[in-house]
């Protein structure tokens, strides 16, 4: 699987989890983001083919990033990173545009699987 | 999966956010309407299970589950209940101070005080509309969780 990612997430501990987990699959990390507006900002300065996006991150959640990035670019694959207990939000995120969502704690088949998914749809 | 490499990050995230919960913790007690103490005390609640139940620290991840269910209603009801409401969260946190601890001197997390998550998660509501579909969407979750 080849594609560029961009990894949203406040926790440095998920961050390198999911790096571990993309770079495994053959994905290669171009960037990290610590807050929703850094990954808006990262998005519009490295174009990636996907963004791993957490919810419940600082100066702006992960559900306003995906809005604000939607914006920037109606075609952005996001995949939302979700956990048990934020089912509401995970709904509000695939409303606004998420096109997919991972649970924690990952399964790295699972997580493999869905952003695969995710990156062949729309090619 | 790196055990090593991951519970040593584990350990400095999350004594650096329980460290972060105890200074929000003495805000509120001053102010229990603070909303970027309540906004950081369930940033970080929530951050821990994450972490917790990644590596598979299941009364880490319960515990911290509960604070931030409870936050949550803090958030809604938009203070934190002066004296009793203060005093658990206190306990919340120095109980999770404690399995951190544990964790760190024996690579175990010990199981959560059933007590203390009883105490925590007393007060929540029964689901109405909104909680029909959460569940809903919880099982499609735990099916996508349990996937192989």
């Amino acid at each position: 699987m080849k594609g560029r990612v961009l990894i949203a997430d406040d926790a440095a501990f998920m961050r390198q989890m999911i790096r571990d987990i993309l770079e495994a699959e053959g994905l290669e990390v171009v960037g990290e983001a610590v807050d929703g507006v850094e990954a808006v900002e990262a998005f519009e300065q490295l174009h990636p083919d996907l963004v791993t996006m957490d919810i419940v991150m600082p100066r702006c959640s992960g559900i306003d990033a995906v809005k604000r990035i939607l914006a920037l670019d109606p075609g952005a694959r996001i995949v939302m990173c979700s956990a048990l207990g934020q089912e509401t939000l995970v709904m509000e995120a695939v409303q606004a545009g998420a096109k997919d969502f991972i649970v924690k704690p990952f399964k790295p088949e699972s997580v493999g699987v869905t952003l695969k998914k995710v990156l062949e749809k729309s090619e | 999966m790196d055990l090593a490499k991951y519970r040593a990050l584990f350990l400095e995230e999350a004594t650096d956010h329980l460290g972060e919960i105890s200074r929000a913790l003495l805000l509120l007690e001053k102010d229990p309407a603070s909303r970027d103490a309540i906004d950081l005390v369930f940033r970080m609640a929530h951050s821990i299970k994450s972490m917790a139940a990644s590596l598979g620290y299941d009364g880490i991840a319960e515990l911290s589950h509960k604070l931030e269910d409870r936050m949550d209603r803090v958030r809604s009801a938009g203070r934190v209940a002066p004296g009793e409401e203060t005093a658990l969260l206190f306990r919340g946190l120095q109980a999770l101070e404690r399995m951190v601890a544990t964790v760190e001197q024996t690579g175990e997390a010990p199981p959560a005080d059933p007590d203390l998550a009883r105490e925590l998660a007393r007060g929540g509501d029964a689901p109405g509309d909104d909680g029909l579909k959460k569940k809903a969407l919880t099982s499609s979750l735990l099916r996508r969780s349990r996937r192989p």
